[in-house]
């Protein structure tokens, strides 16, 4: 009582003070983390955001283990590109294989006004709902009004674009984001005896990027101007034979170290800039798993895509609806001691004209008593209609009850 | 699939034959020759594996004139004085100072017989980039090249197939002259075409494409289901007429309520409170959201 009495008589004088969102860095693209405040930005893929604890923590790294024919991790690093230039984030494209600029060529397209995607009928049902939809069940009419199970991660506020990838991005909207290339045939290698471990195109990478971020000011250690942005690098399948590298090729490699070398050094340019990084290696190539953990140990989040293309899984009826799984390798652990980790650990994805999403893997519903442990190598030889219908049919012809 | 490869469809294309002591991919590769040859396009080869009158004697006609080959069978490491062509020549600035003669590079293609002497002798990466650097050059209009799989490590082979744009992998077919070829296509969008094809070479080196091999599991699969139809011969009665249907229709089950019971249990009634608010203009309305902060 006595505070509000001097509050009235000197409005002015108060401990209370509004937490106002002029303490943060606002950076077009970005926004806090909901459970540590590190600053995120998105990586194009709505759903991949979710698993990732809300979308890219700046200064990290996130892995992407190639699937066999590169089409979906090229994919996602395409849209982690796209979104850095809707974002107005500059960008740092770097590779073997393809020119840079034919990568940049192929963006997506934009879907600006994509806000009908989540409307509200996708909301569980209302109350005043028309009564005749009772009709709907009959035994199990409890269970009517509950919310439909929602196989797609998604959160609850939009965060990121969504990209139709049957169009390319307008070249003007390419243009307007500044882009650094880095295409390791063009690039002169100077000679750089001092580095051992590390080979000479991983090194001229690095020294590259390294004079972008002071050059254009991502470097958080320059005092601070008042045009922050965020710098977005993209590695394409680094660690294929095509960087020099004879990690894939051999099984035990010769430098098997300079990668980890590598990215050791990318980190550390990384957490002391405001940059964020995707690199995709091709992990199926790599015989020796234990350097492919200490790679994977060494970027913060990991994920490995595998595609159905051409494995037997294609054909399986389970998978039917998805074009491959998608394993979290690793969450990153980001000032606390346990990371959130992804509540479901059965993920697929699929590919759409006008989305990438991960979804919850299902079981489809087991409707007999029989098949109730049938396990999911069965169920790829025999086809659904059929298993509902008992296993041992084809043994007995009678069905006697 | 194999016979649209033969016919040379995609430019800039590279493309590995893959074979192994079981089956030999050689004579695919001279079909690929003689129908480039046969096409009026330049042809290269490399042979290290084979001598020239060996690879060049199933051709015939004045379109052997348009092939060249750089012979590396005899002397590949350069020990005499005067070698043609040895392995150290396999770099990309060579290659297309050696592929120059022809004026015509848009109908150039380029024979590797075979790749694995080269990754016997050459560091792996550094094959792989000379390859890369010819497909993006543009010095030929394609690359094909003779892998034998079983003499490297999983990994070489799978780096060299991970540049290629087309993988042919042969294998023994069941009939005697008769070959199974499991293709991989990319595209250049970034589609992958797989296929499986029975193919025989004729003398002529001619291909002959006899069938999209059938899979066998898929077959058994098919003829299960047609056994098991559980309504064929049953004991009882699935189905009802409509006087029976009728007699079950009318049947009260316990446990089944009233439409107006059911949506009094499932919604609130009337009975229950709801808040109602109307702000007035003396409300310290924020125009801030308190909330913004929180991201929920």
């Amino acid at each position: 009582m006595a505070a509000s009495k001097s509050g009235v008589s000197k409005p002015a004088v108060t401990s209370f003070q509004k937490k106002t969102r002029s303490k943060l860095i606002s950076i077009s693209g970005t926004r806090p983390s909901v459970q540590n405040g590190q600053l995120l930005v998105s990586t194009g893929v709505t759903s991949l955001d979710y698993l990732l604890g809300g979308g890219l923590a700046v200064g990290t790294v996130l892995l992407i283990e190639e699937d066999r024919y590169d089409s979906y991790s090229r994919t996602i690093l395409k849209y982690f590109l796209a979104e850095g230039v809707v974002c107005r984030h500059e960008l740092f494209v770097a590779s073997a294989q393809d020119n840079p600029d034919d990568i940049l060529q192929e963006l997506p397209s934009p879907i600006l006004d994509d806000v009908a995607i989540h409307k509200p009928a996708e909301q569980p049902r209302l109350p005043s709902d028309p009564p005749d939809s009772l009709d709907a069940m009959k035994i199990a009419w409890r269970y009517q009004n509950l919310p439909k199970v929602q196989t797609a991660l998604a959160s609850s506020s939009r965060f990121g674009h969504y990209y139709d990838v049957s169009k390319t991005m307008e070249p003007e909207i390419r243009q307007a984001a500044k882009c650094h290339r880095f295409y390791l045939p063009e690039h002169p290698t100077q000679s750089s005896p001092t580095h051992s471990t590390m080979l000479k195109s991983y090194s001229a990478l690095l020294k590259s990027l390294q004079e972008v971020i002071n050059r254009e000011g991502f470097d958080l250690t320059t005092p601070m101007s008042n045009s922050r942005n965020i710098l977005r690098v993209g590695l394409h399948s680094l660690g294929s034979a095509l960087w020099g590298d004879d990690l894939c090729c051999r099984d035990n490699p010769r430098n098997g170290h300079a990668l980890a070398t590598f990215l050791y050094g990318l980190r550390a340019l990384l957490r002391s800039s405001l940059s964020v990084a995707v690199v995709t290696v091709p992990s199926h190539l790599i015989q020796d798993r234990a350097l492919m953990g200490s790679i994977t140990r060494l970027c913060d989040n990991a994920i490995a895509l595998e595609s159905f293309k051409g494995s037997e899984r294609e054909t399986n009826p389970l998978y039917k609806d998805y074009h491959g799984l998608l394993h979290v390798r690793q969450i990153p652990q980001l000032n606390c001691l346990a990371s959130k980790l992804p509540d479901h650990k059965d993920l697929a994805f699929k590919l759409k004209r006008k989305q990438f999403t991960i979804e919850r893997l299902h079981l489809p519903p087991d409707l007999s008593e029989t098949v109730s442990r049938v396990s999911r190598g069965e169920l790829a030889g025999a086809p659904t209609a059929a298993s509902a219908c008992g296993t041992g049919t084809s043994g007995n012809k009678h069905l006697d009850f | 699939m194999l016979t649209e490869l033969l016919h040379g469809a995609d430019t800039g294309g590279f493309l590995v034959i893959q074979d192994s002591t079981s089956c030999s991919g050689r004579h695919l590769l001279e079909s690929f020759i003689s129908a480039a040859l046969n096409r009026e396009e330049a042809v290269h080869v490399l042979g290290f594996d084979v001598s020239e009158e060996e690879l060049t004697g199933g051709l015939k006609g004045s379109a052997i004139e348009r092939l060249h080959f750089h012979n590396a069978y005899t002397d590949p490491l350069g020990w005499t004085d005067q070698p043609s062509l040895t392995l150290h020549q396999f770099c990309s600035e060579e290659l297309s100072h050696l592929l120059k003669p022809t004026s015509h590079s848009k109908s150039t293609i380029l024979v590797i017989d075979s790749l694995s002497w080269i990754l016997r002798h050459v560091n792996p990466p550094a094959v792989c980039k000379t390859l890369h650097q010819l497909r993006k050059g543009g010095a030929v209009r394609a690359i094909i090249a003779l892998l034998h799989a079983d003499m490297h490590q999983r990994g070489t082979v799978g780096s060299v197939c991970h540049l290629a744009s087309s993988v042919i992998k042969v294998a023994p077919g069941m009939k005697g002259d008769e070959t199974v070829a499991k293709i991989t296509k990319r595209s250049k969008s970034g589609k992958v075409v797989q296929d499986e094809e029975i193919f025989s070479i004729k003398e002529d080196l001619s291909v002959t494409v006899h069938s999209k091999r059938s899979q066998p599991g898929l077959k058994q699969t098919e003829t299960e289901e047609q056994e098991a139809d559980p309504t064929a011969n049953l004991t009882f009665n699935l189905r009802l007429s409509d006087t029976e249907r009728e007699a079950k229709e009318k049947l009260a089950l316990p446990f089944v309520f009233s439409k107006e019971k059911k949506s009094a249990l499932l919604h609130s009634g009337p009975g229950s409170g709801r808040i109602l608010y109307e702000p007035d203009a003396n409300d310290d309305y924020d125009q801030e959201d308190p909330d913004d902060d929180l991201d929920v």
